[in-house]
């Protein structure tokens, strides 16, 4: 089984200034970090309110794995980035590690190269934190009474009650 | 293991819909999506064929708020049942929280559930995990048409590990049975948060009393130094 970071407040504010460095720099308009099996680990930028980030998440992280797989059936090993091309929106998904995906979506206002050369150092910092944080012990959390009530339902079902 | 964000405070599970092809797991996804109110779901994405046929997952995150002060997300996805879809079932599982095998009660497709509940425990153990380790219920459905096997045997065939797990009947078509295996797996995943919170809790004070009883005897040998 796969480490899962534990984003501590340290270490979601040391993936958020990476992202807000990267943003500022290479001028992208918003970025993900994302974990394979399609989590948000963290976002910044300017995501507009019809994108649900969880979806494309989910969406991006299939789409990477797909394709990585793709490249080890050709048998290549090597599989770090992946760049879909549109007229108006780009992205660029880059492997941080072996365990989250730095996906960045872009305009006219920057180009690929731009934001191909400063992903480098920002995959670089992600991957710092992320190695750190999967090392961290949880930190308990006072759950509350509902958590763990049996006799609780999670999701309710309106059509059944009315 | 679930993902736990301290500054969004946001947990979040990921729950597969698993199962032999067209036993139901796009209806079990698309019957929550009916049922539950907006403001505690995303839409539905599905990555289907021409013919509605899953090719790579359905997607569907839920939001509740059963942790106190934390928003928990459930994130629901299904695989491709079909058989030649091997490669992508294992991408689909990966970072898995919780499953929800879904089997197809007529007799004539007893062959296909075993071989697809085989195929998750050979496809979780490539993950580096198990059965044993993630939490997971059963649902027997389609028990509206025409042949369908006893639950007891259904419970034989596919409920027989060390431990049995919690089985629904279902009529996914009619919602049947859907909330009720839905709140089943998302109560089992709180559960286990909440023994690993426990564990934390109990490292965590150890951690403290090993702190503390350092800090003591330094200021000990501190003292005596001085003397």
């Amino acid at each position: 089984m796969h480490a899962m970071p534990i984003l501590t407040i340290q270490a979601a504010e040391s993936l958020l200034k990476a992202l807000e460095d990267f943003l500022e720099k290479s001028e992208a308009s918003f970025a993900l970090i994302i974990e394979r099996g399609g989590s948000i680990l963290s976002q910044h930028g300017e995501i507009p309110d019809t994108i649900d980030p969880t979806i494309l998440s989910a969406l991006a992280a299939g789409s990477f794995a797909a394709t990585r797989e793709l490249a080890l059936r050709v048998g290549e090993t090597e599989f770090s980035a992946l760049h879909q091309q549109g007229r108006q929106s780009h992205i660029l998904m880059s492997a941080v590690n072996d365990e989250a995906v730095l996906m960045t979506i872009f305009g006219p206002k920057t180009t690929l190269g731009l934001v191909r050369f400063y992903s480098a150092g920002a995959v670089k910092q992600i991957a710092s934190v992320l190695d750190q944080a999967c090392g961290e012990p949880q930190i308990p959390i006072d759950l509350g009474a509902e958590a763990t009530d049996d006799s609780h339902d999670v999701f309710e079902e309106p059509s059944r009650h009315a | 293991m679930s993902i736990i964000n301290y500054v969004n405070k946001e947990i979040q599970f990921k729950i597969v819909y698993y199962g032999p092809a067209l036993c139901g797991k796009t209806t079990n996804l698309t019957y929550i999506h009916s049922q539950v109110a907006e403001a505690h779901k995303g839409e539905l994405v599905s990555l289907a064929t021409a013919a509605d046929r899953t090719l790579f997952f359905d997607f569907l995150p839920l939001n509740a708020v059963v942790v106190k002060g934390f928003k928990t997300k459930f994130q629901l996805y299904t695989v491709p049942g079909q058989v030649i879809y091997n490669a992508t079932r294992q991408l689909v599982l990966r970072s898995v929280d919780g499953v929800v095998f879904v089997a197809d009660s007529q007799w004539d497709k007893m062959e296909e559930n075993i071989e697809s509940f085989k195929n998750l425990e050979e496809n979780l153990v490539r993950q580096g995990t198990s059965l044993d380790q993630i939490p997971y219920v059963v649902q027997y459905n389609k028990r509206d048409l025409g042949n369908p096997a006893p639950v007891h045997y259904l419970d034989f065939v596919l409920n027989n590990r060390k431990v049995r797990v919690p089985s629904f009947v279902g009529i996914a078509t009619s919602g049947q049975g859907v909330f009720a295996t839905l709140n089943a797996i998302s109560r089992l995943l709180l559960q286990k948060f909440a023994r690993e919170n426990e564990t934390a809790a109990t490292k965590q004070q150890q951690r403290s009393a090993t702190t503390s009883a350092t800090t003591a005897l330094s200021g000990i040998a501190a003292a005596a130094a001085h003397r």
